[in-house]
């Protein structure tokens, strides 16, 4: 059975210095980075910028520490599905460890993480319009 | 420079094989055997399967020499290169050189820009 993954979501760029390496990115590819989230309380800073279907989501520490050279890797794919709960269902009744789907940061949607059985490569899945969006967290 | 979209992840693996009846079992992906295969020169092999606009490249490395090997010594499996499909290599080159970024010739459509340049990130360009 199919979990009805269309395409890559995103693509996580994991870095020490989140803001230094999306400006990198924006002013060498020439794209333009659509979205700044700094989530209180999570201790995060997240920049998005988007090449046709797939976002690029740099993400890291609300402020990188002083003195430190920025440092960036790829910190996995995130799958977007029609309905997450089915794919979560169907891939647990193939044996694959998948946590409950649960708000993401983009309002509305809902991620699940997908923590082994991926050759390496942190994924999870994602699903747009899951939830209202006035039911989402405070913050997110 | 003109980007036109992510055009494939490449993701390093022990066992190619493997690998796509891992992302064809749990997720329903198909690899396309029409490209990939043994790739001498660079001591890998690879297999494509598309996801959406974009692929997922599987590389397995064949010799114990290389970036591909070095990064399975390394790290054994995972991420491992960003492939950004662009309209013209040739320009994008020397859009970046311009810029400073220490980038590769291209070579058969395909430029790497070093990792230096990119905070550490293995990024591909790609003409196709």
């Amino acid at each position: 059975m199919s979990i009805g993954a269309t395409h890559i979501d995103h693509i996580v760029i994991a870095s020490n210095d989140s803001a230094a390496t999306a400006k990198l990115f924006s002013v060498n590819l020439g794209i333009e980075i659509k979205r700044v989230m700094s989530r209180p309380g999570t201790g995060s800073h997240m920049e998005f910028a988007k090449l046709q279907e797939v976002v690029l989501e740099f993400a890291g520490p609300p402020q990188p520490k002083e003195g430190e050279e920025p440092r960036a890797r790829l910190g996995g794919f995130v799958l977007a599905v029609d309905d997450i709960d089915a794919a979560v269902a169907a891939l647990r009744a193939k044996g694959v460890d998948v946590g409950d789907a649960h708000p993401a940061v983009q309002p509305g949607a809902k991620i699940a993480g997908i923590r082994a059985g991926t050759h390496g490569v942190p994924l999870a899945l994602i699903q747009y319009n899951a939830t209202p969006v006035d039911s989402q967290p405070a913050g997110s | 420079m003109k980007t036109r979209k992510i055009d494939h992840v490449g993701i390093v693996v022990k066992d190619i094989d493997a690998a796509l009846a891992t992302f064809s079992r749990h997720f329903g992906f198909q690899a396309d055997g029409s490209r990939g295969g043994e790739v001498a020169a660079l001591g890998i092999k690879n297999a494509f399967m598309p996801v959406g606009e974009s692929d997922l490249e599987f590389i397995q490395p064949t010799s114990d020499q290389g970036p591909v090997a070095k990064f399975a010594q390394e790290r054994g499996e995972g991420q491992f290169m960003l492939s950004i499909a662009v309209e013209d290599v040739t320009a994008a080159v020397e859009h970046l050189r311009g810029l400073g970024v220490r980038v590769g010739d291209p070579s058969n459509g395909v430029a790497f820009v070093s990792m230096k340049s990119s905070h550490g990130v293995n990024l591909q360009l790609i003409q196709r």
